[in-house]
Order: C-alpha cells, then sequence, then structure tokens
C-alpha cells in the first residue's frame, strides 16, 4: 500500500501486513482496517506502526500535515491517529481541515491532564483522543472502537454516533462520559467504560462471559491483577446502582451470560 | 524583668518617636527653664542690689545729717527694716573680707555708682562669719551680707543685709504650663505620626499577604519620601520573585511536557518485549513517573483545571480509586453511602482523593474510606493505621515539596505534592480537608465537599 507520492521519510511508513486476524466482537476481518498517524517524531511512529501491525492494521505514517493530506488525497486511510503538536498547522487547525473534506474517524494525540487540549480536539471534529503518554494497548482499545462506531455509522461519522442513551442514562462514547439519569456525571474506569460500551452496542442481547472476557484480554492482557469479567460487572452495576434506577440493568442470564436490559438509541450531535 | 523592660520599650515607629520627641521637649523645657530661672535671679539682684545701695546711702546721709551719739543710733534704728538693718557706731564693724566675692563687689559698685565720691577706705563689705547669723554659710551664695560706710567724721554706719536670697517665685503656673503644652504636642504628634507612618503599616500588610500563588498587588507608592522608596522597592521586588518563580514553573512544566514523548516511546517499546514480566516492571516505572510528571503539572496548576463545574456523583469517583489501589493487591475498603452528588471537576477530585487514599497505603498501609452525607455537604474521611502527623506538622504538610521525614520519603516515593495538589482542588471545590488523630492511632483526613448550592458552615 506504499504509494506513490506520499511522503515516506520513515521506517515507520512500511506497509502494514496483514499478520494476525484481529479478534474483536466482531469477528476476525471486520476491525481491520488502514491507519494513519500523524506525529512529528519518527520513533513514535515506527513503534506504534509496528504495534498496531501486530495487532492487524495496516499503518502508515506522516510528519506533519502536508504529508498527512497528501495521504489522506490518495484515501488509503480508514482512520487517522493525529498528535496535537505539530510543526508547522497545529493537530486542531488539521483536525478542522480534514473534516471540511471528509468524515474519516480522527483519534487525537492530545497532552495528558490538558482538559483544553481534549475539549478544543473534540470540539473540533476529532472522534476521540488519548492522552500522551498512553499506553499501546490504549491506543489499540481506542482505535478499534472508533473504527467500529464509524462503521456502525455506515458511511456517517463516527462522531454522529457518539451519544447513546438507555433507560434515562446517557453515554458520550466520544467523551468517555456517563450520565445518570438526573443528568449526574458518574466516573467509570476505563475498564468500565469499555464493557458499558460493549453492553450499550448489544442492548437487549446477551453476551457471554466468553466473550466479554475476549473483550477484556484484550485490554488487559496479562495484568497479573486483573480481575474477572464478573468483578467488573459487579463493579459497573454498583456504580449505575447509585442512582435508584439503574440497580437492575445489567441482568445475569443463566447458563448464558449478561444483558443490558434496555433499549439504547443512538442521538445525533453532542451530548 | 527583662520582659517587663522589653514591653516598656516602645516598640513602634510612632512610639519611638514620641519618646524621642518627649525627651526633646523635656530636655528642652528644662534647659530654658534653668537659663530663665538664671536669668531671672540676675536681673532680680542687680535691682533689689541698687535699691539697697540707695537705702544704704540715704540712711548713711540721714545718719550724718543728726549729730549727738543717741540721735545717730535712733535714726539709724528707725531707719531699719527686716531686710536693711542699720546701726550707728564710733568704729567700723565689718571686716572686709568678701572684696573677693562677686556679689559683694556687685554691691559695692552699685553703692560707688550712686555715691561716686565713696573712698575705699569708706566702703567695708563682706560677709557675716559662718554660724552667725544661724545661716547655715553657704560657700558661695551667702546670705547675710555686711557693710560698714564711713561718714565724714569718722564714725560709721553698720549695715546687715538680709535680703541677698532672690525671692523665692515657686514656677509651679510655669511648670504647670510647661507640662500642659507637652500634653498637647505629645497628643498632635501621635496622631500625626500615625498618620505620617500609616503606609508603612500598609507595607507591612502587603507584605504579609504577598503569596507567590497569586497575582502580585502593586501597593500604592504614597506617605513620606522614606516609605515611598520603600513601596517601589517592594514592588520591584515582588515582580521579580513572582517573575522568578513563573519562569521556574514555566520550565518544570516544560520539562514535564517534553518527558512525555520518551515515555510514549519507552511504553511502545516495552509492548514489544517478549518478556511478561520485564515489561510488567518496565510499565510499573513508566507509570511512575507519569504520576509524578501529572502531580507536578497539576500542582503548577493550582489545583484549576480548564473543565467546568458540573453535577458529578462523589461516590464513584471515589470507588474507582479505591478500586485501582485493591486491584493493585492493596489493603483498602470503602463504606458509606452510595451516591453523593456535588458540583465538580471529574479529573481535579479524582486526583485529589487518589493522593489522599494514595497516602494513606503509602504511610499506614490500610486506607479506611468512607463516604457520609451531612447537612449541607458530603465528607470523605480517609483513615490510615499509620505513624500520623503531629500537631504542629498539620499545616505545614500542605505546604508544596515538604515531606515530614527525609529518610522515610526516600523509601516511600513521591513529590511532595499530594497534599498541596488535593487541598489546592478541595478548596477550589468550596470544600474543606483537616488532618485529625485516628482514635487508636494513625491519621484520619476528612474531605468536606458542599452539596450543590450550599456553602460549607464553618463553626
Amino acid at each position: 500500500m506504499q504509494q506513490p507520492g506520499r511522503p515516506a521519510r520513515t521506517g515507520a511508513d512500511e506497509p502494514g501486513q496483514d499478520v494476525a486476524a484481529d479478534h474483536g466482537l466482531e469477528g476476525p476481518g471486520l476491525d481491520y482496517g488502514r491507519v494513519l498517524i500523524v506525529d512529528d517524531d519518527p520513533e513514535i511512529r515506527l513503534l506504534v506502526a509496528r504495534f498496531l501491525q501486530r495487532h492487524g492494521y495496516q499503518v502508515a505514517g506522516a510528519p506533519d500535515g502536508v504529508a498527512m493530506m497528501a495521504a489522506l488525497a490518495h484515501g488509503d486511510a480508514d482512520l487517522v491517529i493525529l498528535d496535537l503538536m505539530l510543526p508547522g498547522r497545529s493537530g486542531f487547525d488539521l483536525c478542522r481541515d480534514v473534516r471540511a473534506a471528509s468524515q474519516i474517524p480522527i483519534v487525537m494525540l492530545t497532552a495528558r491532564g490538558d482538559e483544553a487540549d481534549r475539549i478544543r480536539g473534540l470540539e473540533g471534529g476529532a472522534d476521540d483522543y488519548i492522552a500522551k503518554p498512553f499506553s499501546p494497548r490504549e491506543l489499540l482499545a481506542r482505535v478499534r472502537a472508533v473504527l467500529r462506531r464509524a462503521r456502525a455509522a455506515s458511511g456517517g461519522r463516527a462522531a454522529d454516533n457518539a451519544v447513546v442513551t438507555f433507560d434515562g442514562w446517557v453515554m458520550d462514547l466520544r467523551r468517555r462520559e456517563l450520565f445518570s439519569p438526573p443528568g449526574v456525571l458518574i466516573d467509570l474506569s476505563t475498564g468500565e467504560f469499555d464493557l458499558l460500551a460493549v453492553f450499550v452496542e448489544h442492548a437487549n442481547r446477551v453476551l457471554s462471559r466468553e466473550a466479554l472476557m475476549q473483550f477484556a484480554k484484550t485490554r488487559t492482557s496479562d495484568d497479573p491483577f486483573d480481575r474477572t469479567i464478573d468483578v467488573q460487572i459487579s463493579r459497573l452495576r454498583r456504580k449505575l446502582g447509585a442512582d435508584a434506577s439503574g440497580g437492575q440493568l445489567i441482568k445475569t442470564v443463566r447458563g448464558a451470560g449478561y444483558m443490558l436490559a434496555a433499549e439504547a438509541r443512538r442521538q445525533h450531535g453532542e451530548a | 524583668m527583662k520582659a517587663m523592660l522589653r514591653r516598656l520599650w516602645p516598640d513602634t515607629v510612632a512610639s519611638r518617636a514620641i519618646l524621642i520627641l518627649i525627651a526633646a521637649l523635656l530636655g528642652f523645657h528644662a534647659l530654658g527653664y534653668w537659663a530663665w530661672r538664671v536669668g531671672a535671679d540676675t536681673l532680680a539682684a542687680s535691682a533689689s542690689d541698687r535699691a539697697l545701695a540707695a537705702r544704704m546711702l540715704s540712711i548713711s546721709r540721714a545718719v550724718a545729717g543728726v549729730s549727738g551719739d543717741a540721735e545717730r543710733s535712733r535714726v539709724a534704728h528707725d531707719l531699719s527694716d527686716a531686710s536693711l538693718e542699720a546701726h550707728w557706731s564710733r568704729v567700723g564693724l565689718t571686716l572686709d573680707n568678701g572684696t573677693d566675692d562677686e556679689r559683694a563687689g556687685m554691691m559695692a559698685a552699685r553703692l560707688r555708682e550712686q555715691a561716686p565720691g565713696l573712698g575705699a577706705e569708706a566702703l567695708r563689705i563682706g560677709f557675716a562669719a559662718a554660724g552667725t547669723h544661724n545661716h547655715g554659710g553657704g560657700a558661695v551664695w551667702r546670705h547675710m551680707m555686711l557693710a560698714s560706710l564711713r561718714l565724714d567724721d569718722g564714725s560709721w554706719v553698720n549695715f546687715s543685709i538680709s535680703t541677698l536670697e532672690p525671692g523665692s517665685y515657686e514656677g509651679w503656673g510655669a511648670f504647670a504650663m510647661m507640662i500642659c503644652v507637652g500634653v498637647a504636642i505629645i497628643g498632635v504628634a501621635v496622631l500625626l505620626l500615625r498618620w505620617a507612618t500609616w503606609p508603612l503599616r500598609e507595607l507591612a500588610l502587603a507584605a504579609e499577604r504577598f503569596s507567590i500563588d497569586q497575582a502580585p498587588q502593586p501597593l500604592a507608592e504614597t506617605g513620606p519620601v522614606e516609605v515611598r522608596r520603600a513601596a517601589r522597592a517592594f514592588n520591584t521586588m515582588q515582580e521579580r520573585i513572582q517573575r522568578l518563580v513563573t519562569e521556574r514553573m514555566q520550565a518544570m512544566a516544560a520539562v514535564s511536557h517534553d518527558l512525555r514523548t520518551p515515555i510514549t516511546r519507552l511504553r511502545l517499546r516495552a509492548e514489544l518485549l517478549e518478556d511478561a514480566a520485564t515489561r510488567r516492571l518496565v510499565d510499573a516505572d513508566l507509570g511512575e513517573m507519569e504520576t509524578m510528571i501529572d502531580s507536578t503539572l497539576a500542582y503548577l496548576r493550582g489545583g484549576k483545571s480548564d473543565e467546568r463545574m458540573r453535577p458529578l456523583d462523589l461516590a464513584p469517583v471515589v470507588e474507582t480509586i479505591v478500586d485501582e489501589f485493591q486491584d493493585q493487591g492493596r489493603d483498602v475498603s470503602l463504606s458509606g453511602v452510595g451516591s453523593a452528588p456535588v458540583l465538580g471537576q471529574a479529573p481535579s477530585l479524582k486526583r485529589a482523593f487518589s493522593n489522599l487514599i494514595g497516602n494513606a497505603l503509602k504511610y499506614g498501609d490500610v486506607a479506611r474510606v468512607s463516604v457520609a452525607a451531612a447537612a449541607g455537604h458530603f465528607t470523605v474521611t480517609v483513615e490510615d493505621q499509620g505513624p500520623g502527623i503531629p500537631a504542629e506538622a498539620r499545616q505545614r504538610v500542605f505546604e508544596p515539596f515538604v515531606r515530614l521525614e527525609e529518610s522515610r520519603s526516600r523509601e516511600t516515593g513521591g513529590s511532595g505534592l499530594g497534599l498541596t495538589i488535593a487541598r489546592a482542588v478541595i478548596v477550589a471545590h468550596g470544600g474543606e480537608i483537616s488532618l485529625e488523630d485516628r482514635p487508636g492511632g494513625g491519621l484520619r483526613v476528612v474531605v468536606s465537599i458542599p452539596k450543590p448550592g450550599e456553602e460549607i458552615r464553618t463553626g
């Protein structure tokens, strides 16, 4: 997929090989995609590329906005990972430039703890963000989630599917925030949020423990303190139960698994 | 005794100035009074000497004007009074022993002034011998002067003068006046000095208010020239300190930001490691580094966040932190209410409570966390079973980079910013944080966050 004319300045721009099928919930092949990483640090481009390639993605790199635009013009990316701190045009400006022309999903790399950057980025049209320094697994989870959302929108923007409501609860997938029916922000750990996102995407469908565990495994594979899916679910239930209405939302289906017993509706626009 | 003296010793500029004023005033008055007394004495003495000289001469003439011993004695006696006694006699009774005395010399001069023909032999002047007149003879100021004037026929008129003592005009009136004027001057001076030293007090207040965490408030450059200079110097110093601190903070922030790229690279490299155990260790180290950078940046932001305040539930925030520590195998437990809606910024509150619970585990090995609802606010209590913090150090531990025991902190790590950040965040939420002894040993940290629309009532 090395395109002529695309600036290929670093080793990071090696075409990705379809090494392994991605073991996402939606089965192999579906999550697989082409990722463009835009970062001025050649080492980071190379390392992200290698990491994502190992998980089945094709990865190309671009050191700045000019190279990014050239790569996008060829239409050979399904998702862009965009660093905000770039030489020349900033990540914010580039994000807007891209949005003016296309609906391609964008995951921003923001400075950790810099809430202003995050908000500006999301308002500029990014679909998700991840703070630098990020954990590679976290990046993988985000890339996967955003691609899945973009595909669910069938050609539309991933952001259009970013807000989901269920039983009065509001979940903003882009900002990674959950609000109880009275509109109070309920804090979730990253794992809990991703788990709830899976439930919401498969509302009123029974998810087997195996499927959920597989999902959890991709996040925190060899963490020695990795809790079972049951612990995650009981924590999620406790937090949903903080509001009286949420206690019974996640049901245990004996012998089959768990189910979110609510209608989930996607909302357009911002929460 | 020393302490009492120290307390009496004037300490303020105004009181010292008043002390100096009083001393100067007293000195000036004493000197003036003395000069006035001496001047008045001299004047009075010369006036009375002149009058006495005139009387002595006229008595002599009157005695000379009559004949007969008895008659002369009678005239002399008749013309005597308490201050000037005259006796006629054939021989001069006065020993001329006073010519070297200033007063006697003056008297002689007055007599010769009024009777130019008075020969040296015709006047004897002296003083009564000590003891003779019940006047314990003052060496310089003898009170009984004796004088003998020779008449033309060789007989003498002898005078004893007892009014040499200057009239004892008791200066009480003048003294009282002096005191009144003094008091009035001091009263006015106190008011003026208070007015004049007001800018100095302002300067002191401004210096006390000065804090590196806040934008400097320039001091008004008013008052006397020295105070204006001091105020100007203070303002310049304040600006310089602020600039210095800002520069240092920017440098710290820049380093922290710049570290993110190498840490990201290391994280990605660690992911490529084949050995899972090594990978975990590297990840843990990197996590620690990130925590340090995060807390440095959080400290530099001073508890402020770009997040807006919005309704959020405190209980799940604390739950997430407790769960995370439990996943790391730490002894943490949570009790209390499951819902605590407040207005807040989730990332800041997470950091604050994470610091508090992390501290409890670091120093006390266990953390007992509870969330409770009270009137107007929610309290989050974190208890540990560590050594606690002595009462006198409880204020100091909130200051940045303060760690109680250097040796202990080396073991336990940490930047010394945890409590500083926690307090800044809690204060920014309108809340309070206090440190107490846990009954049975250990530290208890109590955090109060007001319910939406309420304020914490301190009382």
